[in-house]
């Protein structure tokens, strides 16, 4: 199941998402907080005249993430856009797919769909 | 799944549910004696196509039931005749057909029940329009509103556009460039609309239900009633659309089992025996008003009477848990659920009305805007951060002067009525920046209660196209929506129920109340001119504050007409830009008035060239103030130099 993946750094951390599942890559822009909302949502952005939530990748996945946020798919920076070959790393983690070593860095690479599920109001119901 | 099956399934659950409403209405018409051959071979045909429909997407129930109506329906094609009997059961056969659909297709059957985003905009709308030529494409609601967005925002564009081009063209004398600008403009607005148009439905997509409600009604409490149904063409959003079917399915049940009396009543009352309640629908002011009216026995005098005194027999009514009905009967009662019919139509940024006259019948009125899409707000900022409240929902604007302390919660006293006062902030549970010792204040209102918002400052009102804020955020509450702003910073839009719910023992820094105006001294009055809602309260609010009476005015044409009305005014202040007659032209009209040409006219305006303000004072201005300078103190400062105080 390898495919192309947009490998961004997360705190000290590297990621991949898939890139089927990846609209754009666009700077954070200003986002407007949405009281009540959940901390791992940062609020809402304008894309163009969308209105779209902007979830903060670090918070999900639990890493630890001080620098400024760049990106809108709430990650530190984006690295390259490259071929991962199929994860060859179990991780226990249900947001992740797997993991891949990549010259030497172990990467992992994001489930898109298990995140935005983790983050849906049914979600939280049930916790 | 794939995208294209679920499309398939939903084309499918959207004939099936047309078939049935068909069948439904032709069911309902046999039942008074009247099924002719063609009325039979309809019912016939459309059983025949759920049969084939449903089998071929797998919906076994679905076509088993089908099946049996087509075998029964095609007896009576073969004799021709449709025996009144058979009506019953095979209303009983549509519903569990209904049951069965949605069960099997996880949805609604129509846009009735269907409350997702996925639900099928039919554009042209013509739901019930025989020949397939004109049914129109059905496009999915979610592709109209992504359109909608890319619109909203190509407007924006062209605003950047202007304002950056603009200057520049007119400077140039450049005429063809400034013509194809405004060219632009009118496009963009004929798109918009256009874009808007496709969003809205027919009420009669949703009114196929109705006679079937009332029939059921009608059979259990033994009664006869006859439903009318007007103006079923009148055009509404689609998510308004969705969620008021219950709510009018609701107050017809009520105007059957509350409203009309039972048939000895109404002959003892020497009224026809069998009772009307008609479903009509219309454009009123810029909303859509929905009425459902009964010729029933009204609502007696003493509610009459309260209603009077609490200024809306709606209010009376829509008291949770108030019922008219003398006994509690297996339906609901007049009033009960009439709060969440309210509640419902107040979310929707509209309102409920109520009129009854004894032994006549009572007429509720639902006024709804035209399209969600657009909305008026007004536009306030708390903490750097902008937000929306629906405009019907606020009352005024106030300066928090005078704010009392009431079991430890801060109240301001307004119309003599004390309305608790709450800092947007905290209502919201997140945290800005302390308010000033006075700030501004929304009083927002709905039935019997008020709240009066605090935040930083009012920008204005202004009419926004509101977006969901999509799954993620589905379940926080307290928005309508989002709405882009010119500057392309997103507002939230509060729903202002939501807010008068909230109850927040807000932390304002409150200062000790200022010296009172002494109000026994004859006050000036003051005639405020402006377009904007917002600029009138404010103004209102700042000068009642200082003492001042105060009259308002919408234009320069209403501003003389005041002036002709209440010969006691003693200065004006005036917006510049207003539609039908502006600022200046008022001013030309004042100066020329031969008793009032030395009356103290101060403009305000927005514009800032300095050619505006020598016009201004050349035209006799007493004083000119730009709406950016503007504060509180120079427009006190201003008056009380003028006419004093």
């Amino acid at each position: 199941m390898s495919g192309v993946h947009v490998r961004v750094r997360v705190g000290d951390e590297h990621y991949a998402l898939p890139v089927e599942d990846v609209v754009e890559v666009a700077e954070l822009g200003v986002v407007t907080p949405v009281p009540g909302s959940r901390a791992n949502i940062l609020g809402v952005r304008n894309l163009r005249g969308r209105v779209i939530p902007v979830i903060d990748l670090a918070s999900v996945l639990g890493v630890d993430s001080s620098g400024e946020r760049a990106r809108v798919v709430a990650v530190d920076e984006v690295i390259d856009v490259e071929l991962v070959a199929e994860p060859s790393e179990a991780v226990e983690s249900e947001l992740l797919k797997g993991a891949a070593l990549i010259d030497g860095t172990l990467v992992g690479v994001v489930d898109v769909r298990s995140i935005l599920a983790a983050e849906s109001p049914e979600a939280e119901a049930q916790n | 799944l794939s995208a294209a099956d679920r499309e398939i399934l939903e084309l499918a659950g959207a004939e099936t549910g047309d078939c049935l409403d068909r069948i439904e209405a032709t069911l309902l018409e046999a039942e008074g004696g009247h099924a002719d051959a063609e009325a039979i071979d309809s019912m016939f045909r459309d059983a025949h196509s759920i049969k084939g429909t449903a089998s071929m997407v797998g919906w076994k129930e679905v076509a088993s039931i089908a099946s049996t109506m087509e075998d029964t329906l095609g007896e009576c094609r073969e004799t021709g005749e449709f025996p009144a009997k058979l009506a019953a059961p095979l209303l009983k056969a549509t519903d569990a057909a209904r049951k069965a659909l949605a069960d099997e297709s996880g949805s609604g059957a129509g846009p009735t029940n269907e409350q997702s985003a996925g639900a099928d905009v039919v554009a042209p709308a013509a739901p019930s329009a025989p020949t397939a030529s004109r049914r129109g494409i059905r496009v999915g609601a979610e592709k109209v509103d992504r359109m909608l967005d890319a619109v909203g925002e190509t407007v924006l564009h062209h605003r950047r556009l202007e304002h950056v081009l603009g200057e520049r063209i007119v400077a140039a004398g450049d005429d063809i460039a400034e013509e194809e600008l405004g060219l632009g403009e009118r496009l963009l607005d004929e798109l918009q609309d256009s874009v808007i148009e496709m969003r809205t439905l027919p009420l009669s997509s949703i009114t196929g239900s109705f006679p079937r409600a009332v029939r059921d009604v009608a059979t259990a409490e033994g009664k006869e009633v006859e439903l009318v149904i007007t103006g079923a063409e009148t055009q509404l959003d689609r998510v308004i659309l969705e969620g008021i079917s219950d709510a009018i399915t609701h107050l017809l049940r009520n105007a059957v089992a509350h409203g009309i009396e039972s048939p000895k009543e109404r002959e003892a009352a020497g009224k026809p025996a069998i009772g009307r309640v008609e479903l009509r629908a219309g454009q009123r002011e810029g909303m859509v008003a929905i009425e459902v009216a009964d010729d029933g026995g009204g609502v007696s005098q003493e509610l009459l009477e309260r209603g009077e005194e609490v200024g809306s027999l709606a209010d009376v009514l829509a008291a949770p848990g108030f019922s008219t009905a003398a006994e509690v009967t297996e339906l609901a009662g007049r009033g009960v659920g009439l709060d969440a019919v309210k509640e419902h139509v107040e979310s929707l940024a509209g309102s409920l009305e109520i009129r009854s006259e004894p032994g006549r019948g009572t007429e509720t009125i639902l006024l709804l805007p035209l399209t969600l899409a657009l909305l008026r707000v007004l536009l306030c900022e708390r903490g750097g951060q902008p937000f929306g409240v629906p405009l019907p929902s606020v009352r005024e604007v106030v300066l928090a002067t005078d704010v009392t302390s009431l079991s430890g919660r801060p109240s301001i006293e307004r119309h003599g009525e004390s309305i608790s006062l709450a800092d947007l902030a905290a209502m919201l549970g997140t945290s800005a920046p302390p308010l000033p010792s006075a700030p501004t204040a929304m009083i927002i209102a709905s039935s019997a209660r008020s709240v009066a918002v605090a935040c930083d400052r009012v920008l204005g009102d202004q009419e926004v196209v509101v977006k969901t804020l999509g799954p993620l955020l589905a379940g926080v509450n307290g928005y309508l929506g989002a709405a882009i702003l010119g500057d392309g910073r997103v507002a939230l839009i509060l729903d202002p129920n939501h807010l008068l719910k909230t109850q927040v023992a807000a932390s304002l820094a409150v200062e000790a109340p200022a010296g009172q105006a002494d109000e026994e001294r004859s006050a000036p009055t003051v005639l405020v001119v402006d377009d904007q809602f917002t600029v009138r309260e404010l103004q209102r609010s700042i000068l009642e504050t200082s003492g001042y009476r105060v009259e308002t005015a919408r234009n320069g044409r209403e501003a003389l007409e005041r002036l002709a009305a209440v010969p006691e005014i003693d200065i004006v202040l005036t917006d510049v830009e207003m539609p039908e007659m502006d600022g200046f032209a008022l001013l030309a009209a004042i100066r020329q008035h031969a008793d009032r040409s030395s009356l103290p006219v101060v403009v305000i305006s927005a514009l800032e060239g300095e050619e505006d303000r020598r016009r201004g004072i050349e035209q006799g201005a007493d004083a000119y103030i730009v709406k950016q300078e503007f504060d509180q103190q120079t427009l006190l400062d201003t008056i009380l130099r003028l006419v004093g105080s």
